[in-house]
């Protein structure tokens, strides 16, 4: 196995920095051809209105997993010297609520909110700046914030350890709990775009 | 003035793959995923630092993105996210999407949604802080490599979100 | 294509694939083969035969003596024969613990123990775990006090042995060794092992412990 590639020393750091940048080209692209340069094509997943938030974050996620998982079971690349961000439960959360509550208010997260800027929106830039300030605010108020910050440590833990089920069952639960979810999605949206035809 | 009219966005599932297989390629290459907030974090350490390094030094939420003999910006994710800036400006310039404009509902005032667009940005913010990361490295890299945390931390976003979203109401509809 | 699937639109064959390659992966087994390994044996019976596998004792107390922190040493022993002594750029990973380690891919590692059979082992699995650059010492530890802390030049020496071994004096003094004047006077070699106050290993270890701490995160 060789991959991932960086993992085995096939390149340095610098290189690392290159393959950033053309990763993230790739990121940014699809994001904006997704339409998620625009708070309102975003916000639109809360009001049911326009669901492609869910869509295209689950068919993104399905995708890398199933190709993670294939590869690695085939030995093409070692899953073990991925990076798992480590779990903390508690604090992990609270921030999911804390952004969640941002997106509806703000419109954009931190990677759509650079589309944002960079297809002209001034309501991204402006809230490209509120994160800054979020950061800052947080990272000054953080004596009084780190005990909370680093409670409840897990380790690194995957869904198959916590559930005790095997890896290729858990893929398999995703993989259908998603295309239930779009096919709900579709059922939602189609309902709504009837009753703004009714009324 | 802008005379060609901005192009339908792509299917979702197909830009979805397309994210999917951008994310994978950074698993394989990489062996690590994609982030945004840590950018912003390590921005601003780099920029505090050139005022204040005892400070920054001092504290830990800065001084995590210090690094070793070179600037907090010499980063994997500081390039990352100025690549994301290309390219959704390429994705913009090809479909006629780049415009100056301000995204809001029709019930709202510029000057009010300006201002939710700001205390917006602040919460993401505290919350990628806590999260440990925000949509991009939480929600999808974590939830392709199945990490227990960052599940927990998505189903909390779409929470946070719609928990909100009656509130919110008059900014989007 | 099959008669149902070319009915299918973009999205249903895409949710299609999708399904297919889900419930495939009921079957296909774990994702974590990292505790395979592949050998070969080819490649591996080369780099033996043109010993391109070793480094030598003196070879490395002179990239020691030159501050080189190019590579690094692993002590392959337990740790208390660690603590007792070790070359002092050492870092202690005892065999057991070889696979949990954080060595890299890429780096120049050299492994030793008390001889050559445990470092040569060691050196094969990490050969076969892919990790390009692994050497081991020719000799280990007995080569080491041998002819860099206690070395001896022969009672009719060559001149140019007797300028070769002036040289290798002084490399044994670095190390706090104790040159000895005559061949085979295995009596008057010192058993005394120089303790540990040696110049400080160079970042090398250190840079293992920020390589670690690099935040992968978002």
């Amino acid at each position: 196995m060789m991959a991932p590639f960086f993992k085995f020393g096939l390149f340095g750091d610098n290189i690392g920095l290159v393959v950033a940048f053309g990763i993230g080209i790739g990121f940014g692209f699809f994001l904006e051809r997704a339409g998620f340069g625009n708070a309102r094509k975003l916000a639109a997943q809360f009001y049911f209105t326009d669901l492609r938030v869910f869509k295209v974050m689950f068919t993104a996620i399905v995708t890398a997993m199933l190709g993670v998982y294939y590869l690695s079971v085939l030995g093409v690349m070692d899953l073990s010297l991925v990076y798992l961000t480590p779990t903390f439960l508690a604090p992990q959360m609270v921030g999911g609520l804390i952004l969640g509550m941002g997106f509806v208010v703000g419109g954009y997260c931190p990677g759509t909110a650079c589309v944002g800027v960079a297809t002209g929106r001034i309501d991204a830039l402006v809230l490209f700046l509120g994160i800054f300030v979020g950061i800052f605010a947080f990272s000054e108020l953080f004596p009084l914030v780190s005990s909370f910050y680093n409670a409840t440590p897990m380790g690194q833990l995957t869904l198959p350890q916590v559930t005790r089920l095997p890896y290729g069952l858990i893929v398999f639960a995703v993989v259908l709990m998603a295309l239930g979810g779009f096919a709900g999605a579709e059922w939602i949206e189609k309902r709504m775009a009837a009753r703004t035809v009714e009324s | 003035m802008e005379t060609r009219p901005a192009q339908p966005y792509w299917n979702p599932y197909v830009a979805g793959v397309g994210l999917g297989l951008v994310l994978l390629a950074s698993f394989v290459v990489m062996g690590r995923g994609l982030g945004a907030s840590g950018a912003f974090a390590s921005t601003i350490t780099a920029g505090l630092n050139t005022v204040a390094p005892s400070h920054v030094a001092g504290n830990p939420a800065f001084a995590e993105y210090l690094k070793e003999g070179t600037s907090p910006l010499k980063d994997w994710l500081v390039f990352e996210v100025l690549g994301v800036f290309v390219g959704g400006y390429l994705s913009g310039m090809l479909a006629h999407r780049v415009t100056r404009t301000v995204e809001k509902g029709p019930n709202i005032s510029t000057k009010r949604r300006l201002v939710f667009a700001f205390i917006g940005g602040v919460l993401m913010g505290v919350g990628a802080k806590f999260g440990r990361g925000c949509t991009s490295g939480q929600a999808l890299t974590g939830g392709a490599l199945l990490n227990a945390g960052s599940w927990a931390f998505m189903i909390m976003v779409f929470a946070g979100a719609y928990a909100l979203a009656y509130f919110m109401r008059r900014q989007w509809t | 294509m099959p008669h149902f699937l070319q009915q299918l639109s973009l999205n249903g064959r895409l949710a299609f694939a999708a399904f297919v390659l889900g419930f495939l992966a009921l079957f296909a087994g774990t994702p974590y083969h990292g505790a395979d390994a592949v050998l070969n044996a080819k490649e591996l019976s080369l780099t033996m035969a043109t010993d391109a596998d070793q480094v030598g004792v003196t070879t490395l107390a002179d990239w020691i003596i030159q501050g080189r922190s190019d590579f690094r040493v692993v002590d392959l022993r337990s740790e208390a024969a660690y603590a007792a002594y070790h070359i002092p750029p050492a870092e202690n990973i005892p065999v057991a613990r070889l696979g949990e380690s954080t060595l890299q891919h890429n780096e120049k590692v050299i492994l030793y123990a008390e001889r050559g059979e445990r470092a040569a082992q060691a050196w094969m699995l990490l050969k076969a775990k892919g990790y390009q650059g692994a050497y081991l010492l020719r000799g280990g530890l007995e080569a080491w006090k041998d002819s860099v802390l206690f070395p001896r030049i022969p009672a009719n020496a060559t001149p140019s042995q007797v300028v070769e071994f002036a040289r290798i004096r002084e490399v044994s003094r670095f190390f706090g060794g104790t040159p000895q004047a005559l061949a085979g006077d295995s009596a008057g070699r010192s058993v005394v092992l120089p303790t540990l106050s040696l110049p400080a290993p160079k970042a090398a270890g250190g840079a293992a412990a920020p390589k670690k701490k690099k935040k992968e995160g978002c």
